[in-house]
């Protein structure tokens, strides 16, 4: 297997308030490869994104981070914002979740996708253009050269994470990050988005790395998941085991709370009961102690650690699920 | 006098680099703030200085009365003797001046303040609430006094009834009465389509129950701090009257007839000027600081 | 793949038409505004003791011959005659004739406006000059060197009241530099450099406040949109560095909450007019309001407050259409997406 791509190791984010600090990702290890999917699945509040964006560099300065970030072979945690910058945008791109939001709405979008051009590469307005003219045909936007000047208000929601994606690939970066990228789209636009987002793969070799909240989502679209609670990670493993085999009850409960065609109609949806825990006031124990329903005394008094247990297959769990689904 | 104050100023500044990220864990309860931030101590206090000094000394301790001093004392220097702050070309002591002056722009402050916040903000308050013909009605007279610009509309009262405090007072309220209305306007129709308010109407409580109980309160912040801004203004404006000659009638003093009357001997006296409009400043520059500061401390994020 | 196409002509909305029937409902509703405030005026001004005849004659004057320039100047008329006869004046476009000197209003307009014009629209680039590059020096680095002292120095200034800057110009520049003059008008025709430096005090003097004040706001909206809009953050994880992230993303963005507070002070800026110019001997509009008022001459306040209260409600209507043009948002509406 080639070197992972982006080797994250022991990722810590504690945010300074008011001189508090407010933990927000605990010890958190992962590594992305080129052309393939990785699924970061949680909460809100389970750190997914922080995670994310404090390898981008892209937290306000309230945030402390820890830890070890190499992409190819460069340090990023820690890097002064002067180099960060020239590896954002052109080497890791991200793209976000309220595509309304995230575009300016006062700018063409056209200018919005060659800004991104211009920031890394050195060409001028006119190649810059035809580049993004490009970009936004690459993403299947229609006429783009007659919409290069349009406003962002001016399309659909769908179109509107496209040009997200075209922002996001316009220096062919090798590693991108889709934050929540379909949660504000409806069912088929999401999908739409999906297939893109894997056909750019194929076709640009990039590594990918999924944020959602959506289990089911992952299981479509990955090839290894990672699953966030409180903080850090629960359950990881290629997506094939994770379906066959669930270990941890909270992977197993966010499994049984996706809706299923299967299941008999008007019967209630399966909740995880509570609230995801607030990661600056953690109990000690095991964060999803208070609502896991095979929760034992060892489990509030000490935390599991999370833990190769078969291969390929890392667990934190005192009292995993048995074999089968 | 400085930049009309408006609705831009009210909604909330951001409480500086320390939000965390979208995504982020949201901390467990809101950390207690200290009630009292230096930001509000310290202008709170110059301005309870400058009050307490200019209603206060006088009667605790004796100064020489304003006016009627004797030409043998006059342009004595700051830091003579029985005259901290030296005399004027007519043999007034500055300081009692400073003092009594100040009381004047004080009370048309304070008085032209309470008139805007009372008249301005149950006019707003209920143009707002009625909605309809009624809030047109007031709304369209409102905006002909704004169009007015305050120091002409000013200067027309002041000139026509004749200088004297009380006038000021008429003058200014005309200005900043619909000043205040226009904020509880906006603020009470903010308000009023939130859905703790549909709550309320709809559980038959009484409008004016409604409009003490849930409209006051939530209004009240923008008020006081609006007020305090446009206290400001408003002792500028006065200043300003004063300046004109239309104010307060000399030889009685304000910090504004001081300074124009100042303005004759300003190479050799320069004194005559900066004193008084050093206490001017240190007045406004205090109101601003304070209201600014509460403005963020009681703005919703 | 679904149909995603946008609206057929590339979303090219006829140019303005929403903002252009946004400012023809703006401007019907001024029109009473406007009527508004000359009635007003007239009420006022009637109130007043006193009248023009009286104040031209004096103390002195004898009752007849007060009762004959009172016939003369037709100030025995019933008050809604006069003001029937003023209205219908102006509605053909005669302002009338000074009660004072006879002159008529439009010479005396003519005469005094472009001062008063020069003296604010210079004030105004000033105001406008000083406070954008300070307000993004103070926002690239909010709570920095640059912030903090920016803040500081614009909280003064703002509290400062516009005649005491104007003495204390006038002492720095006037009397003890001797640079600048602190009197005394020379007009354009003249000498371009004189003008120039007649004005700059007494603009300095009214734009200098006013600079503070919008630095405040420029600034504050400017952090806001770095620290709280998701856009920024699309802007940063493109690469684009800081300086350009401000001035092209959130800059451009902030500039309409900017546009409308400049429209809405321009009151502030006429008002202003009225101390500066006498303290200046600037022969200009607001010190002919001011005598005006005191001679009584009713004719003489009516123009010139109908001249700004139109200048005022213009400026609006200016802001508000300005807005339409440039908020893409308005300009090219909402399509059926």
């Amino acid at each position: 297997m080639s070197p992972g791509l982006l080797e994250v190791t022991d990722l810590t984010v504690r945010f300074r308030q008011r001189g508090r600090d407010v933990p927000a990702v605990n010890g958190v290890s992962f590594t992305a490869w080129p052309g393939r999917t990785l699924a970061i699945v949680g909460e809100s509040g389970s750190g997914k994104t922080v995670s994310c964006r404090a390898v981008m560099g892209l937290l306000p300065p309230s945030a402390v981070v820890t830890g070890s970030a190499r992409f190819a072979g460069t340090e990023l945690i820690g890097l002064a914002e002067h180099d960060l910058r020239r590896h954002r945008g052109a080497d890791l791109a991200m793209v976000f979740q309220d595509p309304a939001r995230s575009l300016n709405p006062t700018m063409r979008v056209g200018t919005q996708v060659s800004e991104a051009v211009r920031s890394h590469l050195p060409l001028d307005r006119r190649a810059a253009r035809e580049r993004a003219i490009e970009l936004m045909g690459l993403v299947r936007i229609p006429l783009p050269r007659r919409r290069f000047a349009d406003y962002p208000h001016q399309f659909s929601g769908g179109m509107r994470q496209r040009l997200m994606i075209a922002i996001a690939l316009a220096c062919h970066p090798k590693l991108l990050i889709a934050d929540e990228a379909t949660t504000s789209l409806d069912v088929t636009t999401q999908a739409q988005i999906m297939e893109l987002l894997l056909d750019l793969q194929a076709e640009l070799g990039m590594a990918l790395i999924l944020i959602s909240h959506d289990l089911g989502l992952a299981a479509s679209y990955t090839d290894e998941i990672i699953v966030m609670y409180a903080g850090g990670i629960v359950e990881q493993a290629t997506t094939r085991q994770l379906f066959a085999s669930v270990r941890m009850p909270y992977t197993k409960a966010l499994l049984e709370a996706v809706p299923r065609l299967e299941r008999p109609p008007h019967s209630p949806l399966p909740v995880i009961g509570g609230r995801p825990p607030d990661t600056g006031a953690l109990l000690p124990g095991c964060p999803f102690a208070p609502r896991c329903p095979s929760a034992a005394d060892r489990c509030r008094r000490e935390a599991p650690p999370l833990l190769e247990q078969e291969p390929g297959h890392r667990w934190a769990c005192w009292f995993p699920c048995g074999n089968g689904e | 006098m400085v930049g009309r104050l408006p609705e831009a100023l009210l909604p909330a500044v951001p409480g500086g680099p320390g939000a965390p990220a979208a995504g982020a864990a949201p901390p467990a309860r809101r950390r207690r703030r200290p009630a009292l931030t230096p930001g509000i101590v310290i202008p709170a206090a110059m301005l309870a200085l400058i009050v307490g000094a200019c209603f206060l000394w006088p009667l605790v301790y004796p100064v020489p009365p304003p006016v009627g001093g004797s030409i043998l004392d006059a342009s004595m220097p700051p830091f003579s003797p029985g005259h901290i702050l030296g005399t004027d070309p007519v043999g007034n002591d500055i300081l009692s001046r400073i003092l009594y002056g100040g009381r004047v722009s004080i009370e048309v402050a304070l008085a032209v303040s309470l008139i805007g916040l009372l008249v301005g903000g149950v006019l707003g308050t209920v143009a707002a609430y009625r909605g309809g013909m009624v809030d047109t009605v007031i709304m369209r007279v409102l905006d002909v006094l704004i169009a007015f610009p305050a120091l002409v509309l000013a200067v027309a009262i002041a000139e026509g009834l004749g200088p004297s405090e009380m006038h000021v007072i008429w003058a200014l309220s005309f200005f900043s009465i619909p000043a205040f209305a226009r904020i509880a306007r906006a603020g009470t129709l903010r308000l009023h389509g939130q859905t703790f308010m549909l709550a309320a109407r709809l559980s038959g409580t009484r409008t004016w129950r409604i409009l003490r109980r849930h409209v006051t309160p939530n209004i009240m912040p923008q008020l006081v701090t609006f007020a305090l801004l446009g206290a400001g203004v408003v002792i500028i404006l006065e200043g300003a009257l004063s300046f004109l000659g239309l104010g307060i009638p000399a030889p009685a003093p304000s910090w504004g007839n001081m300074i124009a009357l100042g303005q004759g001997t300003l190479s050799a006296q320069p004194a005559l000027v900066l004193i008084p409009s050093l206490f001017l400043l240190a007045t406004v520059l205090s109101l601003n600081l304070l209201g600014d500061a509460l403005r963020k401390r009681w703005s919703v994020r | 793949m679904a149909a995603e196409a946008g609206p057929a002509p590339a979303g090219r909305a006829v140019l303005g038409s929403p903002g252009l029937r946004l400012s023809g409902r703006r401007l019907l509703a001024a029109i009473p505004v406007l009527w508004g405030v000359t009635f007003l005026t007239f009420v006022l001004m009637n109130l007043l003791p006193g009248n023009a005849a009286q104040e031209l004659l004096g103390a002195n004057a004898t009752p007849a011959d007060v009762r004959a320039l009172e016939l003369k100047l037709h100030l025995n008329e019933p008050f809604w005659t006069r003001y029937w006869h003023w209205l219908s004046g102006v509605l053909h476009g005669d302002l009338g004739a000074s009660l004072t000197s006879g002159q008529p209003v439009t010479s005396i307009l003519a005469q005094r406006l472009p001062v008063s014009f020069e003296l604010m629209i210079y004030a105004f680039c000033l105001s406008v000059l000083l406070a954008v590059p300070v307000a993004a020096a103070a926002a690239h680095r909010p709570g920095g060197w640059a912030d903090r002292l920016s803040m500081m120095v614009s909280m003064a200034g703002l509290s400062i009241a516009p005649y005491v800057l104007a003495l204390l110009l006038i002492f720095i520049f006037a009397v003890r530099l001797q640079v600048l003059p602190a009197i005394g008008f020379v007009p354009l025709g003249q000498s371009v450099v004189g003008n120039i430096k007649s004005l700059t005090l007494p603009a300095l003097a009214i734009g200098l406040p006013l600079a503070c004040f919008y630095t405040r706001l420029l600034r504050a909206d400017m952090v806001e949109q770095m620290q709280g809009e998701d856009y920024v953050v699309t802007a940063r994880a493109k690469g684009v560095a800081p300086w350009q992230v401000l001035i092209r993303h959130a800059m451009r963005n902030s500039m309409f909450g900017f546009l409308t507070v400049l429209g809405l002070n321009l009151g502030t800026l006429i008002g202003a007019l009225v101390i500066i110019e006498p303290i200046f001997a600037l022969p200009g509009i607001g010190q002919v309001l001011l005598q005006s008022i005191h001679d009584r001459d009713i004719v003489v306040v009516e123009a010139v407050v109908l001249v700004f209260a139109l200048i005022v409600v213009l400026a609006n209507l200016l802001t508000d259409l300005l807005y339409a043009l440039l908020d893409p948002r308005i300009r090219y509406g909402r399509p059926a997406a």
